[in-house]
Formats: structure tokens, sequence, C-alpha cells
């Protein structure tokens, strides 16, 4: 539904800008999905005078025009015949753009033009083109055009809900948007004068299927002189996207626009018999239509006919047999209503979709075809002339009684928790068009409009109610409690969850602590694990102490079960562990992970190897931990720890904080705790990282279009250098394009001289904007190559 | 004319019939259909014919080609086919040997139920609360409105770091915490680690227990023997009802102990409900207002109910674990049992 601004002025006062009425329309309920500024582009043309003319010394057909265009005179050489002094015309300044053409200081026969002076065609306000545009001599001098023309205007395309009929009309959004700025509506005048003739001795109406045509009303204007529509009317179709037809055709669809009710004009003179006719259609009964498609029609289609021919397809389109030519002179106006289901089923039917079948569909009311059709009437008789017989037609058989909803006020409260009282229920609804005919202790009783039929239960007026209030200024009672971290709540969650998918089973022990098992650890005494909390009453010595540490209990959970014969272990506790703080009496109390690999890792089965578990299988669950939170490049150094065996254990940084450790027990260690078999530790201190690190969502990255190219390299080199300091380097040289190294290979031993090794790894390479040719390829690996015999003084396999 | 055509195509049929290759196929197709065959070379006689009679001709020695084509691609469809179902009978695996699997681990007993009551309860719309296991005592004590005398601050039942610092006896001291730095309305659950000095095959010294702490304006008993309802047959299914009792706790009045329907015998009685049909599930009751004079929280304005449920027990419960140090001795043949 297009909507104008300045339309709408025609019925209300509308004291805010355009752009400000968007807001009210928008939280009134009418979506406004685009806004449109019309005008705009007559704005940079000129009025201007014809001061002087004189022929072009050098072309026939061209004058020379002294043009005043307010503030100086200049010379445009002009084409048109009707190029006279003493016009007001339009003129298209240096600098302006008609369509493609853009307007230059040009010489034309070798006289200078500053400008043009356009026709209604050149500035596309009409198709006229015979001579130059000539304004009345009230037109002001330098004013720019749209202005003069009273075209500057906003266009609204609003979507209209389903259940409001009555929006489909200029004046069905005035009274909502009267309503809603609280200010009165002006409707049009509706009251045409009619002659002595009675409109029964040359017409006569019959309805033959009330139930789908509940209401028809004709009137017949004899005399009517077709012509073009005069210019205001025009404005106002184009204004909302119409293309002005004919004068009558015009008022039906204006009055259509208007009111969002759909009217009809036959040629009185080609309705045979002189008798309207509603029925159905016969079957396979044919019907030109006005899209100049022939229709073969079947008995569920509505028809409006004379007593030969269907003349049109009820509420959805015109025939040809007898729509208004500029031969007509007399006229049936019609104005019915037909019921929506019938509309929807024959516009589907034949795929017919016009503005009057997309109003019928949605239930309009039968009320307002007398004021549409008296509206109309009254239209012609002004713009087009003619006299209107006495009366009209009118098959109303079961006229619409009015609809009276009742409405509690205290439901009203109960619903919107809104403080208002009757009254301004009361004033809310009557600016709606209800009115209120009754009252009660607990009830208002209301009539409602018959153009609101969607209003039939005491709901659908409670939301009217809040429509108007305000949906925005209903109270919040709320505010979100921030008292859970979720990010941490799902953190450690996800945590155990990957622990267990990696084959490990979660272990719960008491919070109590040996302080011996940390002597048997060797801590430092700075170790912070040394600064334990006592228990001033504990169960005994070996529970005296809040842990500092999950890995005492790990261990021992481990010989517990060695000693039951259970050697391939994967277990994990994630718990607190507690630390005394000299500024708090309380505790520091902190969130860990360890966990504990012994024995095999993979089971012996038919289709794999049983291997034992080693610094691999730690490092990879600490991994995917990690990756977990969102960690993908922690740095990894070798441990201090005193635990470890020096050499398979490394401490887990993260922006330069400790954040954990891997690593094999120390054998001396494992002796201690009565272990024989090796054992490899995880530790994470998942309270650092839930601190000091959020990772943010990721972010979408394009998919490169270019395909992967994949490398091998096999080098031998000193086994000094780790694989980090190789990987370094090689991404060093294209960190753009290179994706991915991957190790395949480590091999020591046979063939390989002693403190070497030999590491073979997959380069893979995409960009992002290109193919990777063979020869970049290349040459990007023997740069590789060249690189890592310079540094690391390897040799190619 | 007819018979030869006729003697030919049968010939051809029945080798093509015979044939088990592609290569003796095209052996066939050359000798019958190629340039050097029998068909060809009467294709070629036709210019010798008398006018009339090429056609017809014509039409006979295309249909005889025509056949035995036709019975070539027949043939070479059956061989494609064999060889397929060949190849697919070579393929044919045991499917009943076991699968390549990744081996899962298992969270404990503990947590699984942990997790649960966590999901049940945000459901709800409740939010969880973290607190610290080492509290003072007015967070466990006082502010919980139990006095200085009262027989639970006795050294027997309570661990203490300091005078006044213990490990928390219950995860109420969550609410307190929560009452002291926000501003109602609350809606929360605290899960956590609790501490009594009391180790035997039905307690531990370290516990868990779930706390819930609901305070609005208007907040009733009959919302929390919703709740109440709600969350058992939640967790334990709809046939399970609950009931609660008059009982005493210092921070709640009323006060109130949870039952409900034994979940092995679902009431007739049993040696797990001790013949009575009833378990008994944890403590309940409204906010004592002294409570929420405690935390400044204005108990005219403000209603609110409190209940703590025991993690440990609904996790016996759930997984008929009979003695409760099974749950903290970590054997890897408990643990199995819980994948």
């Amino acid at each position: 539904m297009n909507i104008s601004y300045n339309w709408l002025k025609e019925y209300i006062d509308i004291k805010v800008s355009p752009q400000k009425l968007i807001d009210v329309m928008t939280f009134g309920g009418i979506e406004i999905e685009a806004v449109e500024e019309i005008g705009k582009e007559l704005r940079q043309f000129q009025v201007a005078e014809i001061t002087e003319t004189k022929p072009h010394p050098n072309a026939d057909k061209l004058t020379l025009c002294k043009v005043n265009n307010g503030e100086e005179e200049i010379q445009v050489v002009c084409g048109a015949p009707n190029c006279l002094a003493g016009k007001k015309v339009v003129l298209a300044p240096i600098g302006s753009q008609l369509g493609e053409f853009k307007i230059k200081r040009v010489k034309l026969g070798g006289e200078e033009s500053q400008g043009m002076l356009c026709s209604e065609k050149e500035i596309g306000i009409s198709e006229n083109h015979e001579g130059i545009m000539i304004l009345p001599d009230s037109a002001k001098i330098g004013k720019d055009l749209a202005t003069q023309l009273g075209l500057n205007d906003v266009r609204y395309e609003a979507e209209i809900t389903p259940n409001r009929p009555d929006l489909l009309g200029i004046i069905g959004i005035a009274r909502d948007l009267s309503a809603l700025l609280n200010t009165p509506i002006h409707l049009p005048k509706a009251d045409p004068t009619p002659d002595n003739n009675s409109i029964e001795k040359i017409l006569t109406l019959e309805n033959n299927d009330a139930k789908r045509c509940p209401r028809y009303v004709a009137r017949v204007i004899k005399g009517v002189k077709i012509a073009s529509s005069p210019a205001w009317l025009q404005k106002r179709l184009r204004s909302i996207g119409m293309r002005p037809i004919n004068n009558v055709v015009d008022i039906t669809n204006f009055v259509m626009m208007e009111y969002g009710h759909p009217l009809h004009a036959f040629d009185y003179d080609k309705v045979a018999g002189k008798k309207i006719i509603v029925r159905r259609a016969q079957k396979k009964e044919s019907f030109t239509a006005l899209d100049e498609n022939n229709y073969q029609l079947c008995e569920d289609d509505l028809v409006i006919a004379d007593t030969e021919k269907a003349m049109a397809l009820a509420g959805i389109i015109g025939g040809t047999t007898s729509h208004i030519t500029t031969e007509t002179s007399n006229i049936v106006l019609e104005a019915a209503n037909f019921h929506y289901a019938g509309i929807r089923r024959t516009g589907s039917r034949y795929k017919i979709f016009t503005d009057s079948a997309y109003r019928f569909e949605r239930n309009l009311s039968s009320t307002t075809c007398e004021l549409v059709s008296k509206r109309a009437a009254d239209l012609i008789l002004d713009i087009a002339g003619g006299k209107m017989a006495s009366g009209s037609l009118d098959s109303y058989p079961a006229p619409q009684p009015a609809t009276i909803v009742k409405l509690r006020p205290s439901r009203v409260y109960k619903l919107l928790t809104i403080q208002i009282n009757k009254e301004q229920i009361k004033k809310y609804l009557e600016a709606l068009g209800l009115r209120q005919i009754a009252s009660e202790e607990d009830r208002l009783d209301f009539e409602i409009p018959d153009y609101r039929n969607d209003l039939t239960r005491e709901i659908d007026l409670i939301e009217e109610i809040i429509r108007l209030h305000g949906y925005n200024n209903v109270k919040t009672f709320h505010k979100p409690q921030n008292i859970m971290d979720r990010y941490r709540f799902n953190a450690l969650r996800r945590v155990q969850d990957i622990a267990v998918n990696n084959g490990f089973f979660e272990i719960i022990n008491w919070s109590f602590g040996d302080p011996d098992d940390l002597d048997r650890l060797q801590l430092p005494k700075d170790d912070p694990r040394c600064r334990i909390v006592p228990i001033k009453n504990p169960l005994g010595y070996s529970f005296s102490i809040m842990r500092s540490t999950l890995i005492p209990q790990l261990l021992k959970t481990a010989l517990y079960n060695i000693n039951h014969n259970h050697f391939d272990l994967k277990l994990f506790e994630m718990n607190k562990v507690f630390f005394s703080q000299e500024d708090s009496k309380l505790a520091k109390e902190e969130q860990h992970f360890s966990a504990l690999l012994c024995g095999s890792a993979l089971h012996k089965s038919w289709y794999q190897k049983s291997r034992q578990v080693d610094f691999y299988d730690a490092k990879g669950l600490a991994e995917e931990i990690l990756n977990s939170l969102g960690i993908t490049q922690p740095e990894w150094k070798k441990s201090e720890d005193s635990y470890y065996q020096p050499g398979q254990a490394a401490s887990i940084f993260l922006q330069s904080k400790k954040i954990g450790a891997i690593g094999k027990l120390d054998a001396k260690i494992a002796e201690k705790f009565e272990l024989e078999i090796p054992i490899f530790l995880v530790e994470i201190n998942l309270e650092k990282i839930l601190n000091i690190y959020r990772p943010q969502p990721p972010q979408f990255q394009t998919i490169p279009k270019f395909p992967v190219v994949q490398r091998d390299i096999s080098i031998i080199l000193s086994s000094h250098y780790s694989w980090e300091d190789l990987k370094r380097e090689i991404l060093q040289i294209d960190s753009k394009n290179i994706k991915e190294i991957n190790l395949f290979d480590e091999y020591k031993g046979k063939n390989i001289e002693n403190g070497k090794r030999s590491l073979s790894f997959t380069i893979t390479l995409s960009s992002l904007t290109k193919t990777l040719t063979d020869q970049y390829v290349n040459n990007l690996i023997k740069k590789i190559i060249l690189r890592l015999e310079n540094k690391f003084s390897a040799q190619m396999r | 004319m007819d018979t030869e055509l006729q003697e030919i195509v049968d010939k051809a049929i029945n080798e093509i019939g015979k044939a088990t290759g592609e290569h003796q196929l095209n052996l066939l197709k050359s000798k019958y259909l190629g340039k050097k065959s029998t068909l060809n070379s009467l294709m070629k006689k036709i210019g010798s014919l008398p006018e009339e009679e090429r056609p017809q001709f014509g039409q006979k020695v295309n249909k005889a080609k025509n056949q035995i084509e036709k019975s070539l691609t027949l043939q070479t469809e059956k061989i494609k086919e064999k060889k397929y179902e060949a190849a697919v009978s070579k393929d044919a695996l045991d499917i009943t040997m076991p699968g390549r699997s990744h081996c899962y681990g298992s969270l404990h007993p503990i947590t699984k139920v942990w997790r649960e009551l966590e999901d049940i309860f945000m459901s709800l719309g409740f939010e969880i609360a973290e607190g610290n296991d080492i509290e003072d005592e007015f967070h466990n004590f006082d502010a919980l409105n139990t006095p200085p005398d009262h027989p639970a601050r006795e050294l027997s039942d309570t661990f203490y770091i300091k005078d006044d610092v213990l490990l928390r006896t219950q995860t109420s001291t969550v609410q307190v915490r929560v009452m002291q730095n926000y501003k109602p309305p609350f809606k929360i659950i605290s899960p956590g680690r609790c501490y009594r000095n009391d180790n035997d095959a039905s307690h531990s010294p370290a516990f868990h227990q779930v706390e819930a702490l609901v305070v609005d304006m208007g907040i009733t008993f009959a919302d929390l023997r919703d709740i109440l309802n709600i969350f058992v047959k939640k967790m334990f299914g709809s046939q399970i009802e609950s009931r609660i009792r008059p009982h005493f706790f210092p921070f709640t009045e009323p006060s109130a102990e949870i039952d409900i329907l034994c979940v092995n015998c679902e009431g007739k009685g049993c040696r797990i409900c001790k013949n009575s049909g009833w378990l008994e599930m944890g403590g309940a009751g409204m906010v004592d207002p002294n409570v929420f004079d405690q935390v400044g929280i204005d108990s005219e304005k403000y209603t609110g109910y409190a209940f703590g449920l025991g993690i440990d027990r609904i996790s016996m419960l759930k997984y008929n674990i009979p003695d409760m140090r099974l749950l903290f001795e970590n054997d890897i043949r408990f643990l199995q049992q819980f994948k």
C-alpha cells in the first residue's frame, strides 16, 4: 500500500515531519518498508522568464533567447516554436541532469547556450513534446520546479497486515493517524446532486447470489465528458504510483485508494437490456478482460452481466465489452461488496492480481458501498460533468448489523499492567471511531464502526488500547540478573566433556590433603602449592590440609587401581584446590584440571596394535582442552617442575603466565608413591585461563575459491633443533599462503647419524586471490629448502 | 536369402551368448558386423540388385544387423553385471566383527547428577551461583540465624580452619553472599561441596549439595510446594510424588523436610526405604525474616523460599549405589559402569 504524505494532509492536520511520521506509523502498527521523496528530480529545474528573443544568425530553426533565471540574464538557444518573449518557462541550468544527458555550456551554431528550455516530456512529467513547457504567468521566477508545481511529496510503502483491510485506503490510514496523533479527521464531501429522472426508469438490477455479493449499489450518470483528469487528480494518483487514464476511470481509482473500497464504471449504452445481473458464470463462458486475455470461466466464478453477456469478473477485473472509452457519455457506477473467499478462488484460478481483488479478498465492509458510490458520483459530476439519475439501485438483502463488544476495564489492567482509567480507555477507542453505548461498574459496551470488522472480541479492543497507548510505554519490572557466569559454566563443562571424549574417567576425591605428599613431590618451599590451609580438627594427619594440588590423590587412585591389576588408566579430576592468602582470612580457591595416563594407549585389537602411553598422549589431551577454550597457540616451554622427568615435560604458557604443565612423572618421585610403571600427567589451572582469556566467537572467513596445493618435504637435521623452530622459520617465508605444516614422520636410528633425526612434513598452500602456479610453488619450496639448509644445516632426503 | 540371413543371425546370437569377457565380445562384433563380415559383403551386393528390390533387401540386412547389435548389448550388460556381482561378493565382510571404536571415558556419577540438577533448574529459569568452600562463621551460621550457642556449631560437627573460619557445612552460604551482593529478585541454585565431620556408609566428610533460593515480591509457600513437585517429577519421573513435613531449620520459617515416594518400590515398602515407602530428600522452607534482616532485604516487601538437596544421595538412589564410600574410592571398575 502506497501512502502520500500530501494526500494524507487532505484529511488530517499533520504537524510532524514526513520523517517523524514514519515512527508514528511504525509504532502504531503500520510497518513502513520504503520511503521515497517525490519531486526530488524536478528540484534542479528553475522557473525562468524569456525576456527577449531573436532569430539565430546561422540556423533557421533555432532561436536565441535572453532568459531571466531570477539571478541574472543568460542566453539560451532554443529550437521550440513556442519560445516567446514574456513567457514563463522551465530552465534546465548548467549542471542539471536530463536522464542520461548532462547540461553543459555549449555553442550551437556558434552561439553560446547557457542551459536548456525544456518540454514536459524532457523533464519527465508527461508525454507532451510539442514545444517547451509554458508555466502560468503567476509562476515565480527562480523558484524550483517541484515547488512551483506543488510536486514535493513523500511516498511511503506500507506493509498492511491482513487483519486491517481498512488501512488499504488513505482515509483508513488517516483515521489511525488521527487517533495516534490526537487530531481530528475531515472526510471529503460525498453529496452528488441528482436530477429529476429516477434511476428505476432507466436501469434494473438483479442480484442472483446474495452470499457472494452481499451488496450492490448502482448509479447512472448521463452526459459525462471523458477527458484527461485535472492536474490535482493526476498528481494524487501519481503520488502513489498509479498511472492516470481518463477522468471517470481515474475517479474510480482515486476513490478506491481514498476509501480502500474498489468501484467500477460501465458504459451505460453498452449494457444490453439496460439490466445489471449479478450471477454465477456459465460453464466455459467466455470472457475477455481488460488485460486483453480471454478466460473460459466456470460455475464458481461470479460475474456482473447484462442480459446478453458477462461485463466484468465481479470484484476482480472489467471486460472489454462495456468499459469506459473516449466515446462513452453515459455511465453506470458500481459500488459493491463481494465475498472474500470467492474473490480469492477466482483470482488465483486465473492468476489475476488487481488492486480491486487484493482489497475484496480481505473482507470489506458492505456499509461503505453507499458512501463510496456517492463520493465517486460527486467527483464525476464535478469533473466530467453530466447529470445523475436520482436514487440508486441497491441490493442489500441482509444488512450488516453493527457489532457490539463488551470490555471489562479490569481485564485491561490485568493483561497490560498499565494504569489507565475508564475515561482514557473511552478516549482511545472513540478516537478510532468506536462508540461507547453503555457503561456499568466494570463494563463498557462499544459499537464497532463498519470498516473495523477485525474488532469482534474484548481482546481485540485491548490490543487497540495498547497500540494507542504505545507498546513501549508498558513498564518493565525485571532486569537481567548476572549472578551466573555462563561462559565459565560452559567452559568447565566443556573441559570435562573433552576429557571424557578422549577416554578419560572422572574421579572425585575429598578436598583433604596429606602434608607429606607435598614433600614427596619435592616442591620447593616457595612453590605456591606450599601455601597450605591446615584444618584445625582434621580426620587425621593424612587429611589435615586442604589440598593445593590434585596430583597426589590422582597418583594414589592410580596405585589403588594398579594394585587391583588395572594398569591401563586414563583418569582425571576437575575440582577446587586451596591456597592460604595473606590479605584475607579466607582461602584462595581455584578450579584445576589434572589427568593421569598409564599403561597402554591403544587396546590390542584386530585392527590396531597396542601401544604404551607417552608424552604426546598427554600433550594431545592438553592441546584439545586448551583448543576447546579458544587457545590455539599456547607456548610450550621446558618444564622446571620438580616432579617431572627432565626432557619429557613441558610448562604451558599463555600471555606469559604459566597455565599448566604436562609430562612424565620422574621415576624417583613415582617410587615415593609406590608406582612402578611410567605415569604421565596433565595439569591445567582453569582459573588462570578463565581470568585472563575469554575468546571472541569465531568470525566467518571467506572460503577460498582457489584450490590448495600440498608438497611433502623430508629433511635430516640435528636433534638440537625443535619442530617449533623449524615451523616458525618456514612460516616466515610466506605466512600468507602457507596454511598448514603437518609433521607426518619423525625418524631416528638406522641410516641416520647419531644426534640427528629425519623429519617429514606436508606443506599446504593456498591463496585467497589466485590459483598458485606450479612455478610459484616450486620456487617457494626451493626457497624453503635453501632456508632450512642455511639455518639448520639440514640435508634433503 | 532369408534363410541365409537367419542362419547368420542365429549363429551370431549363439556365439555371443557364450562369450564371457569384453575382449571376446569385441572379436565377435568385428566378426559379424565388421568390414569383413558376411553381412557387410551382402550389403555391398545391393548395388547389383534391381532398383525395386533394393529397399527390401536393405531393410532385411539392417534388421539382421540390429538383432546382432541388440544381442551384443545385452551380453555386454550381462558380463558387467556378473563382474560387479563377483566384486561385491569378494568384498563381503564379517559384519559381526567389532567396529573400530574410539574409547570414551565417563563422568563420575556425582557429576552426572550434578549436571542433571543444573539442567532441570536452568530450564525452570534458575541461575547458577558459585561460592567458596572455606567460609567464615558469619556466612555459615550468623547470617543464617544460627546463634553462637547452637549445637550445629559444635567442633565435632564442623571442620575449622581458624576460630571464625570453617569448611562450609551447607551451600546456604552462597545464598547469603548473593543476597549481600545483588538486589532481588533472585532465582538461583548453588551446587557445591560441603563438609561435616562424619564418616560412614551413609555419610562422607566431604559431600555435595544443591541449594535453591527464590526471592521476589509475592513468593509463597505454594510456589515452594510447586517447584519441589516439578523438580521431583522431572528428576525421578512423573509417578514419583513428593510431600513435605514440618521440621526445624534456623534459617527458614515455616520449615519442612521433603520426602519423595521411594524410587525403588514406588511406595510399597522395600529395603531402601526401610519399608516406609518414602525417602527423605532434603530440607526446605520460607526464608526467615531474620535472614533477610541480616543481609538488608526488606522482609515486608520481599518473601522467598529456599531448599537444599543432597546430590550424592540422589546419585546413590538413581544408580542404586548401596554405600557412599564407593563414590570416593574411584575404583575403575566402579567408574566404568557410568559410561
